[in-house]
């Protein structure tokens, strides 16, 4: 059964700069209605007149949301239900867990959660796992979760995985896009095979975004400028996000990681079943999700 | 000793105040990663619930939040009174609640002025000798004061607040000797610049390479400052750098400490209003 473009809706965070806004760019541009969601009102509601520029034909509308805490993100689950039946609309073809940040100095969220671990990595879960009904409602459903290339040098440490005693900004990085496959991985094995929603961690590789230049010391910053020199435009990495959430051919290929719309394996540390499961239900714990709830309908 | 199995058998907790602020939250989350109860006092009490929930989903801790102005001295009577109602027992005190304004001694309000007495010095007194009540008879009760690395040097531009640390700074080493015989243990903290806000981040930067080598993460300041009340250390310095600075501030002579930190201080003020001055075309 598949939905033709034109009638899928998606939900992209992040999505008022870099990867997330070009990624709504290119749904918009294949007729896919998108719900994008930032922080900021102003940003949001600058993407949005972008965006319907760029083609006025299907549905766009932006939620404002601070992803750092738990409350709002549990908000979206009825915000975004309330626009689906606006739209007439009943189901939700896709999600992009796009919204990522990097903070050099060790920040607490209101919750008391380190931020990127609570942005990276909780939020995706989160959000997830809130608008599931809606995914599971549609005849296939993808959710993509954007990783990256710094999780091959990141290990958890199970005894602080936020890195609170013994914080790096680069390390905590990294941790967090590990979780992003890991939280991958374990969503699979919960869903079973037989699932119509099938999620997948997305390597964009090195782009050309000023995720790095974002509240960070002046020298951060600048070796940030050096280094993503040599990286790709956000459009082109859109592309691989935009397959994986689309391409009919890809639902029952069992990689978890891919990059550039091809499997990749994953580092050693990503590939740990047990790890998966017990962050699984960590994550859980600290978002206030039942911590035994099986999604399997086996 | 204190062990886990009398703290629980007494259900007694560790009060943090400035609960909802960098550092105060830092030792709320590490408190409750340890396992321990606690009873947050801040300003804003959506914050302070916030942060409570946040605290007892992950840590599946027991949290009591009170929402005060600690500088009125009526709030803190009903604080008390709270705790006493409901028979609360504490064996741990980490007094961070403090406040500074930025500006010359003139250029403040009075009303800023005493602000910061009554906030850094009175509330602080208050709050202890209130809580030596309320400690718990079966555990060493741990008393832990936050001052600051300007306890050690009369600061220009920081004088108010500076010599309030420094009142702490001695009232803890002092206090110290006092309640050793109750079963009570006093470490006094005294750290450098922590980049809490981007006010402070500001600062740090402004200080160029020495910000960066003096400034030391939050969370890492919390655990070891909470291992250190453990093992009964008197004063905690965290990071290297500002131990040495420490050292050189004591060997020398104060009004030569308050020159040269009043002319740093004017120099990464003038590289501050630079920096914000637009580039030139
Ligand atoms: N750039 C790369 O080379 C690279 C490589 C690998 C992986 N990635 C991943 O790609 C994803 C997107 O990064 P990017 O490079 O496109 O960075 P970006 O341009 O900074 O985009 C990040 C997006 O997330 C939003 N965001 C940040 N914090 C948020 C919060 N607390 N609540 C809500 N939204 C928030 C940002 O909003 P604002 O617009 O308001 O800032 C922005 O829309 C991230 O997950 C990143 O880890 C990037």
């Amino acid at each position: 059964m598949e939905t033709r473009i034109s009638e899928k809706t998606v939900v992209v965070t992040g999505a008022t700069s870099g990867i997330g806004l070009a990624v709504a760019e290119e749904l918009v541009r294949s007729g896919a209605s998108v719900i994008g969601i930032g922080r900021s009102a102003e940003r949001c509601a600058a993407a949005q007149a972008g965006l319907h520029r760029l083609n006025p034909e299907p549905w766009v509308a932006y939620l404002t949301a601070d992803l750092s805490v738990q409350g709002e993100v549990r908000g979206l689950g009825n915000q975004v239900r309330d626009l689906l039946d606006t739209w007439n609309r009943q189901a939700l073809d896709g999600l992009v867990n796009n919204a990522g940040t990097f903070s050099y100095w060790l920040t607490l969220t209101a919750d008391g959660v380190e931020l990127q671990w609570a942005v990276n990595h909780l939020a995706a879960f989160l959000l997830t796992n809130t608008l599931l009904p809606m995914l599971q409602a549609a005849p296939l459903a993808r959710v993509v979760t954007v990783s990256s290339g710094s999780h091959y040098n990141a290990r958890l440490d199970w005894n602080d995985l936020q890195l609170r005693r013994h914080y790096n900004g680069l390390q905590a990085y990294g941790n967090t896009k590990l979780a992003n496959i890991l939280f991958t991985r374990e969503m699979n094995r919960r869903l079973g095979e037989e699932s119509t929603v099938r999620a997948f961690a997305a390597d964009p590789g090195l782009v050309k975004t000023d995720i790095g230049m974002k509240g960070t010391p002046g020298i951060v910053s600048w070796v940030w400028k050096l280094r993503r020199s040599g990286g790709i435009t956000a459009a082109e990495a859109a592309r691989g996000i935009c397959y994986l959430l689309t391409e009919p051919s890809i639902q029952d290929v069992p990689s978890s990681y891919w990059k550039h719309g091809q499997p990749k394996a994953a580092s050693h540390e990503a590939q740990n079943c047990l790890n998966a499961a017990r962050l699984w239900k960590i994550s859980s714990q600290m978002c206030g999700l039942p911590v035994e709830e099986c999604y399997a309908n086996a | 000793m204190q062990t886990p199995e009398n703290r629980s058998k007494c259900r007694s907790r560790v009060l943090i105040s400035g609960a909802s602020g960098g550092l105060g939250k830092a030792f709320a989350v590490e408190c409750a990663s340890r396992g321990w109860d606690l009873f947050l006092t801040d300003m804003n009490a959506p914050a302070l619930e916030t942060l409570a929930a946040g605290l007892r989903r992950s840590y599946n801790v027991d949290v009591i939040t009170h929402a005060c102005d600690l500088t009125d001295l009526d709030a803190r009577l009903a604080l008390f009174e709270r705790i006493r109602v409901n028979s609360l027992r504490f064996w741990c005190l980490v007094n961070v609640a403090g406040i500074d304004y930025e500006g010359p001694f003139f250029e403040q309000s009075s009303q800023q002025i005493r602000t910061i007495l009554r906030l850094n010095i009175e509330s602080t007194l208050d709050i202890t000798h209130a809580m030596l009540k309320f400690r718990d008879p079966c555990a060493t009760f741990r008393i832990i004061n936050v001052a600051s690395l300007a306890a050690f040097y009369p600061m220009p531009v920081k004088a108010t607040y500076a010599a309030s640390k420094r009142f702490l700074l001695d009232f803890s080493l002092a206090l110290r000797e006092e309640v050793r015989s109750m079963g009570a243990t006093v470490t006094v903290l005294c750290p450098a610049g922590m980049p809490t806000t981007p006010l402070c981040i500001e600062a740090i930067e402004a200080q160029g390479w020495m910000g960066h080598i003096t400034t030391m993460d939050t969370g890492r300041v919390a655990d070891k400052t909470l291992n250190a009340a453990l093992a009964g250390r008197p004063m905690v310095i965290p990071g290297w750098v500002n131990r040495t600075l420490q050292l050189l501030g004591s060997i020398v002579p104060a009004r030569l400490v308050a020159a040269l930190v009043g002319s740093r201080w004017k120099s990464a003020q003038q590289k501050r209003s630079l920096d914000k001055q637009p580039a030139m075309p």
